[in-house]
């Protein structure tokens, strides 16, 4: 596996070279939502949404398996819901992408029409689909592969030109081994990333372009605009605050979170039939037919109480089993007052970590699926004392739309208007860090550090000749390392014997312009001006799947005898 | 949790000193730090420990960075950031020079996260009054006691704005307790209002 990953990386190398020469091909964008998806193309003079044979724009994520041939929403003219009854159909993969089987995210997912089975010992999750009364496996990188090529076929009937470069949009909270696996889908797919967006920032490009063109129009002296971006989806909720003046849009911070659509989905059904989980646990033909129904008829009902103060739900689910109830928009809100609580912690989060106050905010956007609901809505408003929301962006297409303007922008494409004369100064969604005092997470690159970005933080041995020491590196957010997503460990050996707290072990973290990490780290002894041993210099991740074992093996293997401290000095 | 290490990536100073705001004085320099070679691309390494490029980079001061007089108000400083990104940021710098003005532009963005915060703008003229040159990103350090400060400081602010907002919750909550005819019987009303 680490093979195959080398071999992506590089190859993506290579193609990069290889566009130089060429004559620029235009990237297109791609947004992978977890529900659905859409792509873009900047065409010269405006960005245009390609459609399917269907003359959809927006297209269904999912993926359905029949007799060896994958279909996926872009093409199949068939019937979603009834293939969503027989439990060939595989969808959700954004929120399964890159996780292990201990995971919460992964264990939420099993009450879906299809197979997800967990272990719970940090292995990636088996997943399968019901084909011919055969429980056929996948990957989500598969299914998300497959997804990949039909979108690709369907832009290159359109543009009547390979696709090669893709820009795609992330959410926030994806780690970088979660973005490493998104890669591998877009390679198994024939896709070369060029860049992957996190969610808002392609629509605080897209905000930016549009500033950009309203200050040319009226002459405008191009002051700064703060905008915040408020992105709520099937799969994840991601804000951003940027801060655009002339074309430039400065991402000031990011926030993020692993709650959407799905969340206020799965609530539901269970307010709808609390025993649900228990009732289906069997994942018999019957009961996921039974599920599905419950699916289907819950995000229906869901959909209309957007616009309906309540709905009535009358669902057979058969063996007698019958809902027959009217919902109205109070217990909607209700019972998924968590999730709008979250919501409203990762406004206030990202307005702290921009240092933004809600009277300094000139435009809120708010996009995505879930931006129909009227509660989300509301919530964003209020949180800035009702102010009124930005119009200037379609909430289902901001993102693809974003992501395809920087496809343009990275291509090297210009514009005579000066419509893409944008640039984009991303920041990092999460700190990077690694293991110290003890089970801490210490970060190096601390989160909303613009990119690319260089900093080092010096350490030391935590015992007396101790000659070797473990660096574990983590991303993430939480205090006690292994709650953060793994990225990689490796050992510095060599270092010389000295009492505890004398060696010098300089951690540096580079995030460089094509966003690659690499984490660096020399050893020095005091008085001495070169590096005792080589410096050791490691690409991230690599971690592979079934990190979820690694961390747990290596304690029981070295214990603490390869740990490191920060250097302090008491006053 | 204090710590006192202040390190300068890239660069070959480093100073240990108990506070950056008490006692200067006792600032050290401690000639012995690392300078990690940068790369760019794939495996094109390049192993240049001693960076020339750098280390006279280093010697500009923030204003110096930013190409404007130390009297510069904040919109100067946040429109000479903005030009010399599109100038130096690697989306859009010629390809042969990504390298060098990547790192150019991680001085310049640190010059400009200083410069454009008032309280760190007047501790770095300070120390720029005293002869201290702290050069590039020499503030930096774990858990130090700026950050910490200025966290507080921002969480003076946000608590206004906190409370208002758990008070507005807690007035939400108290419709929310309201038994279920209770709330029917006001929308009822309200709606009837409305008609």
């Amino acid at each position: 596996m680490a093979e195959a990953s080398y071999t992506v990386a590089s190859d993506s190398e290579t193609i990069g070279e290889d566009k130089s020469s060429a004559f620029p091909e235009i990237a297109i964008g791609i947004d992978i939502g977890t529900s659905q998806c859409s792509v873009a193309v900047w065409n010269g003079s405006e960005v245009e949404l390609l459609k399917n044979t269907r003359n959809q724009k927006i297209m269904r994520s999912y993926v359905t398996f029949k007799d060896d041939t994958p279909s996926g929403g872009v093409s199949s003219q068939l019937s979603q819901e009834h293939d969503l009854l027989s439990g060939a159909t595989i969808f959700n993969m954004k929120r399964l992408i890159g996780r292990v089987d201990t995971d919460p995210v992964v264990h939420s997912s099993k009450n879906l029409p299809f197979l997800v089975q967990t272990l719970d010992i940090g292995v990636r999750p088996f997943i399968a689909a019901l084909v011919n009364n055969m429980w056929r496996s996948t990957t989500p990188e598969e299914v998300l592969a497959i997804f990949l090529v039909e979108l690709r076929v369907m832009a290159e009937a359109q543009l009547k030109r390979p696709i090669r470069n893709v820009v795609l949009t992330v959410p926030v909270s994806f780690s970088r081994f979660q973005l490493t696996r998104i890669e591998r889908a877009c390679a198994m797919a024939g896709l070369h990333v060029l860049r992957l967006m996190p969610e808002p920032t392609a629509v605080a490009l897209l905000y930016g372009q549009q500033q950009q063109q309203s200050s040319h129009d009226n002459m405008g002296s191009g002051s700064e605009k703060i905008a915040l971006i408020f992105n709520m989806g099937a799969g994840y909720c991601d804000v951003a605050v940027t801060a655009t003046a002339g074309g430039v849009s400065q991402i000031k911070a990011l926030a993020g979170s692993t709650i959407g659509g799905e969340d206020l989905l799965q609530n539901m059904m269970h307010y709808l039939l609390p025993e649900s989980q228990t009732l289906f646990k069997t994942h018999g033909i019957k009961e996921i037919k039974s599920m599905a129904l419950l699916r289907v008829a819950t995000e229906d009902a869901i959909h209309r109480l957007s616009s309906q103060i309540s709905v009535q739900i009358d669902l057979d689910l058969g063996d007698g089993l019958k809902i027959n109830k009217v919902i109205n928009r109070d217990e909607f809100e209700e019972v998924n007052r968590k999730v709008f609580v979250k919501c409203e912690s990762l406004i206030i989060q990202c307005l702290q970590d921009a240092k933004v106050e809600v009277e300094d905010v000139n435009d809120v956007i708010v996009v995505g699926g879930c931006s129909y609901i009227p509660k989300v809505k509301n919530l964003v408003a209020s949180m800035f004392n009702g102010k009124e929301l930005y119009n200037g962006v379609n909430p289902l297409e901001a993102a693809v739309r974003g992501a395809a303007v920087e496809g343009a922008v990275a291509s090297g494409i210009n514009d005579p208007f000066g419509n893409l004369d944008l640039l984009t100064i991303q920041a990092t969604p999460l700190a990077i860090g690694i293991r110290a005092d003890g089970n801490n997470f210490v970060p190096v690159i601390p989160r909303n550090t613009t990119m690319p970005a260089r900093r080092d933080l010096v350490f030391t041995t935590c015992h007396d000749n101790q000659t070797e020491a473990l660096i574990i590196v983590y991303e993430g957010e939480e205090k006690k390392a292994e709650e953060n997503h793994l990225l990689g460990y490796f050992k510095v050996v060599g270092i010389p014997e000295a009492p505890k707290g004398v060696p010098e072990i300089n951690v540096c973290m580079d995030i460089d312009a094509a966003n690659v990490l690499r984490v660096l780290v020399g050893v020095v002894m005091p008085g001495s001006r070169q590096p005792t041993i080589p410096i050791m210099e490691v690409r991230m991740p690599t971690v592979d799947d079934g990190h979820g074992w690694c961390v747990e093996a290596l304690n029981r293997k070295c214990g603490n005898t390869q740990d490191l401290v920060t250097v302090q000095k008491k006053v | 949790m204090r710590c006192h290490v202040v390190t300068v990536p890239g660069s070959d100073y480093r100073f240990f000193s108990p506070t950056p705001l008490s006692v200067p004085a006792t600032i050290t320099f401690n000639p012995k730090s690392l300078s990690f070679p940068y790369r760019i691309g794939g495996l094109r390494v390049k192993a240049a420990v001693n960076d020339s490029y750098v280390a006279e980079a280093s010697k500009l001061s923030f204003y110096e960075l930013l190409g404007i007089p130390e009297s510069g108000s904040l919109l100067e400083i946040k429109q000479a950031y903005k030009q010399l990104a599109r100038k130096y940021h690697p989306d859009v710098s010629p390809p042969d020079r990504v390298e060098e003005y990547t790192k150019r532009f991680i001085q310049v963005q640190e010059a400009y996260e200083t410069l454009s915060d008032p309280r760190r703008r007047a501790m770095y003229d300070g120390d720029m009054a005293r002869g201290i040159h702290l050069a590039f990103s020499a503030r930096r350090c774990y858990h130090d006691d700026e950050a910490i400060e200025q966290k507080s400081e921002w969480k003076a602010r946000w608590q206004s704005q906190l409370s208002e907002l758990k008070r507005r919750s807690q007035a939400k909550k108290n419709g929310e307790n309201l038994s279920w005819a209770a709330r029917m019987r006001c929308r009822r009303a309200e709606s009837s209002d409305e008609s």
